[in-house]
């Protein structure tokens, strides 16, 4: 069964649809959940939504940069990269990577998108993987900000601000459009695995999230829930490794040589 | 100096180029047949399923060379830890480990049918012949790390 659309644009080499007409409250939180180090995003990002009672208002399709799929969620055809939505919360999803060209041109259309539906902090969240994960229980959390008035939502939270080093993948190109675009973006991002998922580390943005919005989301199942998570997602995470290997993310391991 | 000498020297430095040249071409050959080899390797493991019908589970697994050796992780959520069970044989390490408790596919996809998933399987092969001495195994938290030593 197809679901209805009630809006359509077609951006660059995107097509944008809304099933259903929706108004986010001021001030409006946008998180971009894309896939990258252990999966820490989705995983994360899927947890906000059954959390939270997201629903599904749209979708993003390419022909140019996605693969020909399609998901399907409770008998529905929905679109590949997913957007959900609740009172001042806007959730764009995927569990696809895009080619690197595909992901400049998909950062920049979908920051001026979230920009249009009023959002005034972009949330990113992701892991930042560490050699010796196997060892670490206790993970850190770091974080970067786009603007003054973004890191004030940080203060006397339990991150730390991330000083030198190298960011690779999807989130840097969303974190460099929101700085073209002026947006105040927040990046957070816990110690990860790189090739395994991580619910864990999600389990750790959320919190930092839960206190940055306000939104009281309980971690405790997701981490009761981690290993089922870790069985489900190894095909999904199969297929990440595979491009983020393509895009260098071992320069994350990298210290810069000037500071 | 006769002109033997000189063309026996030339003769020489002729055979020394060419067996350079050789060693050079073998060399970039060989490089060249492991990373298509590899390329195919991971082409395959992607197409691969990550289970199979006969019950089986194929666990994620990431092989680093740390230069004194070679470190295996392995991931294997919901696995019984005390059933985990490591072989080597020349350059393969093999591993099998029963999960807590059955798991079925279809409940997550609607496909799979009615298969049941009791363990995981997976076989890693490594570059250097392994010495079983020379391995050390960790678990932690239902991950499993493999030092080979080389």
């Amino acid at each position: 069964m197809c679901v209805e659309v009630y809006r359509e644009e077609f951006l660059g080499e995107f097509r944008f649809v809304e099933y259903r007409p929706f108004r986010l409250e001021k001030p409006a939180y946008a998180v971009v959940a894309l896939p990258d180090a252990g999966l820490v995003g989705v995983i994360g990002a899927w947890h906000i939504v059954k959390s939270l009672g997201l629903k599904e208002v749209g979708g993003i399709d390419s022909y140019s940069f996605l693969p020909p799929v399609i998901v399907v969620s409770n008998k529905e055809i929905k679109l590949p990269v997913r957007i959900f939505a609740k009172d001042d919360l806007l959730l764009i999803y995927s569990e696809f990577m895009l080619p690197q060209a595909g992901m400049v041109q998909l950062s920049r259309i979908l920051l001026n998108y979230v920009e249009r539906k009023g959002v005034e902090y972009v949330i990113l969240m992701s892991g930042i993987p560490i050699q010796n994960r196997f060892e670490v229980e206790k993970l850190r959390t770091y974080y970067i900000t786009t603007s003054p008035k973004a890191s004030e939502l940080l203060k006397d939270i339990e991150a730390i601000p991330f000083e030198n080093g190298y960011l690779v993948g999807p989130y840097a190109l969303l974190l460099k459009e929101s700085v073209k675009s002026r947006l105040d973006s927040i990046m957070i991002f816990t110690e990860s695995f790189l090739e395994f998922p991580d619910p864990e580390a999600s389990a750790r943005n959320i919190e930092v999230f839960s206190k940055i919005t306000g939104k009281s989301i309980d971690v405790k199942d997701l981490l009761e829930q981690a290993e089922v998570i870790r069985i489900r997602a190894r095909d999904t995470m199969k297929n990440v490794v595979r491009n983020l290997a393509q895009m260098r993310k071992e320069y994350e391991y990298t210290p810069p040589l000037h500071i | 100096m006769p002109a033997e000498d000189e063309f026996d020297k030339l003769w020489r430095r002729i055979k020394e180029v060419e067996r350079s040249i050789r060693e050079y071409v073998e060399d970039e050959f060989r490089r060249a047949l492991e990373d298509v080899r590899n390329e195919l390797r991971s082409i395959n493991r992607m197409l691969m399923p990550s289970w199979s019908h006969e019950g089986y589970l194929r666990p994620l697994y990431t092989v680093k060379d740390v230069g004194r050796a070679y470190i295996i992780y392995i991931d294997l959520p919901k696995v019984d830890e005390g059933t985990i069970d490591v072989r080597f044989r020349n350059n393969l390490v093999m591993i099998r480990a029963k999960l807590k408790e059955g798991l079925k596919i279809s409940s997550w996809s609607g496909r799979g049918g009615e298969v049941k998933f009791h363990e995981y399987r997976e076989v890693i092969e490594l570059p250097v012949r392994i010495d079983p001495s020379k391995v050390r195994v960790n678990v932690k938290r239902s991950r499993v790390q493999i030092v080979v030593h080389k």
